[in-house]
Formats: structure tokens, sequence, C-alpha cells
């Protein structure tokens, strides 16, 4: 409507100008460059790929990544469910004061809590002191250095990106349809998972695969928590780069790790339909 | 009745309580946990310690390296708060405000930094920072994280665009004021808290930042994470403990700042 006073198309340009130079100078030729190594380098051709497929330490790497990816993104789900559903429930003050430990937790230096759960879970730490305390073990397991590590270290870290999209979607749940299920006859369980469940899958699907993405790609928390075995695929590209100095290998790799996450992304964009630019402004 | 509070069976109603409580505990307890042990006079981190000291804070206060990489952490996290700010202002302005095609995409493609692996975006700056003889410069910690800044400071801003209310601009230009003018003396301060937020923001995610700064770090140029992360990997020393301690104090005073920003903006 007010068409005299949108801004004009130079204009357009000359604000998106920075941003765009920026980056793409220090991130599109970089990351483009990055992924062309895995062709090129040390020749042209698709070598580095083949010995990837090759070597069977690849394919271990992938088990893992994957394996975590999907632990993680359970437990994650599993706990933060509860927790989403607890805050939409309680009364207002109550639940601002989760949400808020839900932000801390989030904004805490990831470093602080992962070394925070190195000392926690190591053999003579207090989850260990606790357990034999309680004569659920007689002597210290091993909880760091190992997949389980990873797990407990990467669940804690990723359980707050659950909760956010999840408790919005459950809040603009309308209390009233279910009511009506209710009305109609429906038990407590028949509601939960025929009305309930199906009302928060938006939430629940669009969190689960947000934690999933973000769990392929860990590098910090696999590598101070896990061991020798467990490498994950951003492990193996670090330590093709730093350590063998194999940039074709490191590229390839990476390569992979890209094309998963961006497939991933597109299924989430496609499932998320609102645009988040162009709604309000009437275009 | 499962949404209710007040109707949902009392059994169901407590379990789901505890369980929550439980789970809150969980994230909370960790935290709290690292600035208790920093405190605590252990060398091997005995929970209780046996006795509290201030051996640490010490250690860590007369470490010229670990003061140095605070320093530098700060320099670091203003710089790039502050440049990713201002070129996402007039980005965000361009896609609220612009008519025309594939402005969705241009989003998308904005906040890409937030969806690429960051190990990804390391390896790739790594690379070219290598050959151009940068890593371990002031200028390859500062771009660098801008790139993981800026999408922050994207989505904040444009946020507050969208519910800025148009018309109060238009009315300033109808009643004289060019557009200009307009957009400095009345959209601007109305959108202020949508921009400080975005500023906070970058600077807590390039405060924090933990895989691109270890590539680009040099032993004569390295960020507090860095600093924390190369201890780490030799031992656990208490000392890490008082560095986490300083992180998360820094985090929640900004996280405070922020929801006052919010605040008061809700005031208007």
């Amino acid at each position: 409507m007010f068409m005299a006073f949108s801004i004009k198309k130079w204009r357009v340009g000359m604000l998106l100008l920075p941003i765009l130079v920026f980056l793409c100078s220090f991130f599109i030729i970089p990351l483009v460059g990055l992924l062309l190594h895995s062709i090129t380098d040390p020749k042209f051709g698709m070598q580095n790929f083949a010995q990837l497929l090759a070597t069977t330490t690849y394919a271990k790497v992938l088990y893992n990544t994957f394996l975590v990816s999907i632990l993680v993104t359970s437990i994650s789900l599993l706990l933060g469910f509860p927790l989403a559903w607890c805050i939409t429930l309680v009364p207002k003050g109550w639940g601002r004061i989760l949400l808020n430990i839900i932000l801390l937790s989030m904004w805490t230096s990831l470093l602080a809590r992962t070394y925070s759960w190195l000392v926690l879970l190591q053999s003579s730490g207090v989850i260990n002191k606790i357990l034999m305390a309680l004569g659920i073990i007689d002597q210290p397991i091993e909880m760091v250095h190992n997949m389980t590590g990873v797990i407990i270290g990467m669940s804690y870290i990723m359980i707050p990106f659950i909760v956010l999209p999840l408790q919005a979607c459950m809040s603009a749940i309308d209390p009233m349809v279910l009511q009506a299920a209710s009305i109609c006859g429906a038990s407590a369980k028949t509601i939960f998972f025929r009305v309930f469940l199906p009302l928060c899958k938006p939430g629940l699907f669009s969190g689960g695969l947000m934690v999933f993405v973000m769990s392929l790609g860990y590098y910090i928390t696999p590598a101070l928590l896990g061991g020798v075995n467990d490498m994950m695929l951003p492990e193996f590209i670090i330590e093709q780069v730093q350590n063998f100095l194999n940039w074709g290998m490191a590229s390839a790799s990476a390569v992979v790790l890209v094309i998963i996450t961006m497939a991933m992304f597109y299924v989430y964009l496609k499932v998320q339909t609102d645009s988040p630019v162009s709604s309000n402004t009437g275009a | 009745m499962l949404l209710s509070h007040n109707s949902l069976g009392w059994k169901l109603k407590y379990s789901l309580y505890v369980t929550s409580g439980a789970i809150a505990a969980f994230l909370v307890l960790p935290i709290i946990f690292i600035v208790f042990l920093s405190f605590g006079s252990s060398q091997w981190l005995i929970f209780p310690p046996p006795a509290w000291t201030l051996k640490w804070y010490i250690q860590f206060f007369n470490n010229p390296e670990w003061i140095d990489a605070a320093i530098t952490s700060l320099e670091v996290a203003c710089l790039t708060s502050i440049i990713a700010t201002l070129i996402a202002m007039p980005a965000s302005f361009a896609l609220v405000r612009g008519r025309f095609k594939g402005r969705d995409y241009l989003y998308s493609f904005f906040t890409l930094p937030m969806m690429i692996p960051v190990v990804i975006i390391a390896v790739a700056l790594y690379s070219v920072f290598l050959t151009l003889g940068l890593t371990g410069t002031m200028f390859a910690f500062v771009v660098s994280h801008i790139i993981v800044a800026l999408p922050f400071a994207i989505i904040s801003i444009i946020n507050s665009l969208r519910l800025f209310d148009k018309s109060i601009e238009d009315a300033a230009v109808i009643c004289g004021a060019s557009r200009l003018q307009a957009i400095f003396k009345v959209t601007f301060p109305l959108i202020k808290p949508g921009i400080v937020s975005g500023a906070l923001f970058a600077f807590l995610a390039s405060w924090d930042e933990v895989v691109i700064s270890v590539m680009m770090a040099s032993p004569d140029l390295q960020t507090l994470p860095v600093k924390m992360w190369s201890t780490l990997r030799q031992d656990l020393t208490p000392v890490i403990a008082v560095a986490s301690t300083a992180l998360i104090i820094l985090s929640l005073f900004i996280m405070i700042i922020a929801s006052f920003v919010r605040k008061q903006s809700n005031r208007h």
C-alpha cells in the first residue's frame, strides 16, 4: 500500500552489499575451496572418496557419528518432553523460572559445561561416589573417555534445543481440544496418544531434527568426553587436517558431512512452512 | 485436560512435576558444581572438597597466559559484536522492507553459517588463512567469529523490525521528516532493544567460540576458550574451573542485560 515509501531497488542493493561481500569472501569462497579439495587434492579425480569407502576406520567413524546422534536425539526428546510439558502447565512464574534455567544452560560456556561433566563422571567423581553409596555399583565404572560419556554430555547440551521449540508448540495448542476429547469420553491415555502427542508433532519434529543435525557436526564434547575408539566425523576431519595434513581426505569427509546436513535442513525448511521475513510486511 | 493445571489427575501431575524438577536440576547443577569446584582445595577435584581456598584464583590471575587470553577474548568478542551488528543492520532493513524476489532465500543464506557444522567453517577458514599467513592474527579471529555471530544479530534485528509498526515511521514522514530522519529519529530508537540484544548474542557467540578459535590460534595469540581447551587436553587442574567460572559469570551477566533490554522494549 505504501509503495511510494518502500525502499528502491538500488538502495536495497546498497544495504545488502556489506553482508554479501563479507559472506562471499570469508564464507562461501573458503567453503567451496575446501569442498573442491576433495576432488583436486592431490590430483584431480575421485580417489579421496574411493579411499574413504575403502578404509574401515571411516566406516566405523560414520557408524559412531550416526549412532551417537540417534541416541542423543532420542534421549533429549525423552527428557525434553516432560520439561516442556511442565513449563506449559505450571503457573506463569514457575514456568518463567524453568525457562530461565534452560536459557542459562544454553548460554553457559560449552567448554565449562563439558569440563563439569568430565569431573563429575571421572572414576573418583561425584556420580560414581553417589552410585557406590547407594549400593548400585561396587566399584567405580568408566563413564568418561567412552561412548557413555559422549552421550551423557551431549544429551545434556541438547535438551534446551528440544524444550524451546516443543514448548512453543505446546503453548499454541488450544486446551479446549483436549477438553473436547475428554467430554467425548476418551481416557487420559487415549487423549495423550491420540490427541496431545499428534498436536506436539511439529515441535518434536523440528526440535529433534535440529538436535540430530547439530549432533552430527559436534566436535568439542565428543573430543573431550569420548575415547579413541569412538571418534566421530568432525574429529576425523580435524585429525586429518592437523595430524596428517591430508586435505584431500579431510575435504572428502567434509563433503559427506555438508551433504547430510544440508539434506536434513532441506527437510526441515520444507516442513516449516511460514516465511521468516515476509509474513508481517504485507508484501 | 492434559494442558490444564487444575484438571490434571494428581498422580500424573506430581509425577510430571518431579520428573521435570529432576531434569531441571540435571541442567543447572553441573553449572553450580563448577563454581564450587573453583573454590575447592583439592588438586584432584575431590568433591565435596576437604577445604575451601582461593589459591586457584591466585594462580589464574598471576599467570599472564590466562590473563592475556581473557583480554584477547574480550577484544575479539567486542570487535565481533560491533562489526557483526553493523553489517547485520542494513541487511535486515533490506530484507524486511525491500520488495524483491528471493528474500526468503537470502534470509536462509544469511543464517547458513548457523546450519553448516562449525567444524567445516573452521577447517575451510583455516585452509585459507594458512595460505595467506594470517593464522594467529586478530584479523583471523574477528573475521571468523563474525561469520558465526552474524546469524544471531540478523535474527534478532529482523524480529524487532518485523514487530515494528512502520506506520509510525510513515507518520513522521507525513509530518515533514525526510525518510532518513524518520529512520534515525523514530525507527532506530524503537528497535534499539532488538539491535542491542542482537549485539549481545553476537558477543556471546564469539566469547564462547572454541572450534574455530582453536584452528585460528597461535602460541602468541589465543582466546580464553583456546587456553582452556589446550590445558584440558593435558590435565583437569582446578584453574580451569576458575576460567569456567569467569565464562559463566560473563554469560550470566550478559543474559541479565539482555532480559533487561527486552523488558524495557515491552514497555513501549
